[in-house]
């Protein structure tokens, strides 16, 4: 719970950050001051996908992380499956697969691209959170779970109550990199036609024939964007470590 | 009355026998010490009786409950509390969420309810002030203490306590034993593995020894230390009476 409040901090605090470059990109020389809207909208589209897959990312990542640990064969190997086909699998065959491939298997499956995107996004960083969580779970010492079980409280209530606690702690720093990567991989989404900040990098440097400011403003936003949400895990990590 | 039954009770890992059909009773308000070298199945025995560790073979009878062919454990851990050498306190909680944890979930207890009764039992162990902080702000003395209370919280009849003073100094252990010496006089029912050996003779109203796997001598204090026959017994004793 407290993770997830961590995480609306840092979400937070990039919206301060959009505040800020609402007001310094306009100011930026030419070619960059004139598409600053183009700029803020691009990444904005980028945190969208960020948040939404980080999130579904997180839960469908606990959900296999927990299942992989399961004796029960049915969970293991739906997990296992799962992981081992996101995890081999090229982030951008897969957004493909989803937006253009499933449609032809069900109409059903018909996503407009922004959903298409998250979809595929979110069971990408899943099936990597799932090995941060299972790594977690099982660097739980096992008198936690000894001390639980001996309170009376039932396995789900173990789980629930002490073990994912803990584990998500130990987890933090590989949740960060998977975060990290994902709002870096979501710029594959522009395969799609959505025109998210690195599309928009592409688009605006080839018509005015100026990459190098371009695309620096580009990386620059990126950067800002990262840095915040690394800056933001920092008290939880060391909180892992024990120094509260 | 017996509230505590095993029956030749046997446990292997692996290949190698732990248990060697251990037959043991406990009667009500009972405090009975355990004693015996390091390997002896102590700890593995005391595992046994709240569920931890399956048996291989026996039969152990907790306040008339089954509990080696059990399938729902969580009604009689309520009643056998189990006190760790590690004290194992849930280290993402602060001492009074420790505590607070089982009657809330276990017992649903209404939160205030609950830490009525919570700071109540810290204050009975002595670390009421301590109840905002986390395991790892306060000593070790202080943690067992906590641990106990947590235990306690489950108002159990019995509860096991493993070495519950082999992780501390002279001092912190002093502290834990006040506290188990109430406890023993408030009439609750009490299995102590220890290597202490005065609290055994002052505190425990009987005594048993364990080695390699199986009880060899089982008296009261008195007896067990004036009439120790067993050749293993009296090296194991003077070996430990020397520190
Ligand atoms: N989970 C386990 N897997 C394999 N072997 C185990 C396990 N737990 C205990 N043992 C072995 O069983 C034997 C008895 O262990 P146990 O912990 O019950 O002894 P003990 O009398 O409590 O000793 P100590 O005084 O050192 O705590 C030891 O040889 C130990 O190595
Ligand atoms: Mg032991």
């Amino acid at each position: 719970m407290k993770q997830l409040i961590h995480l609306g901090f840092a979400f937070a605090a990039i919206a301060v950050i959009f505040l800020i470059l609402n007001f310094a990109l306009p100011l930026c020389p030419e070619p960059i001051g004139s598409r600053a809207d183009l700029f803020i909208t691009g990444a904005k589209l980028t945190l969208v996908l960020t948040f939404y897959a980080g999130v579904i990312g997180l839960l469908l990542g606990t959900l296999a992380g927990v299942a992989k640990l399961q004796k029960n064969l049915l969970l293991r190997g739906v997990a296992t499956f799962y992981t081992w086909l996101f995890r081999g699998t090229p982030l951008l065959v897969q957004i493909l697969f989803i937006y253009f491939a499933l449609p032809v298997v069900s109409p059903s499956f018909q996503f407009d691209e922004q959903t298409a995107a998250i979809i595929a996004l979110a069971l990408n960083v899943g099936a990597y959170n799932a090995e941060a969580i299972r790594g977690g779970l099982i660097a739980v010492p096992k008198g936690q779970t000894e001390a639980a079980v001996s309170l009376g409280l039932s396995p789900v209530q173990t789980l629930v109550w002490i073990t994912l606690p803990q584990a998500f702690r130990i987890s933090i720093p590989p949740l960060v990199s998977n975060l990290v990567a994902l709002l870096k991989d979501s710029s594959l989404a522009s395969s799609i036609g959505l025109l998210e900040l690195s599309l928009v990098g592409n688009r605006v440097s080839s018509e005015t024939f100026s990459p190098v400011p371009v695309l620096l403003t580009v990386a620059g936003i990126y950067l800002v964007i990262t840095s915040v949400l690394t800056a933001a895990a920092l008290p939880l990590e060391k909180k892992v470590r024990g120094e509260k | 009355m017996s509230v505590l039954v095993t029956r030749d009770v046997h446990k292997t890992f692996g290949t190698q026998p732990v248990l060697n059909g251990v037959s043991f009773t406990a009667d009500k308000s009972e405090v009975i010490a355990i004693i015996g070298p390091s390997g002896s199945g102590k700890s593995t025995f005391l595992r046994t009786l709240n569920g931890l560790e399956k048996v291989d073979r026996g039969s152990i009878k907790v306040l008339g409950r089954d509990v080696a062919n059990a399938t729902d454990l969580s009604r009689i851990r309520g009643k056998v509390g189990f006190v760790f050498q590690g004290f194992n306190l849930f280290s993402h909680l602060t001492i009074l969420q420790n505590v607070m944890l089982a009657p809330i979930r276990v017992l649903k207890l209404k939160r205030a309810e609950a830490e009525r009764l919570a700071l109540q039992l810290l204050s009975r162990v002595g670390i009421a002030e301590h109840a905002g902080k986390y395991p790892s702000q306060i000593s070790g003395g202080q943690q067992q203490r906590a641990a106990i209370a947590r235990t306690l919280a489950l108002q159990p009849e019995i509860v096991l306590f493993d070495e519950p003073t082999s992780a501390l100094d002279p001092e912190m252990t002093a502290e834990v034993l006040d506290v188990l010496r109430e406890l023993a006089k408030s009439g609750l029912t009490m299995l102590v593995v220890t290597h202490e050996m005065g609290f055994a003779r002052e505190v425990a109203s009987r005594i048993v020894f364990f080695d390699q796997g199986k009880i060899v001598a089982d008296d009261q204090p008195r007896a067990f230390f004036e009439n120790s026959e067993n050749p293993r017994l009296k090296l194991f004793l003077s070996r430990i009476l020397k520190h």
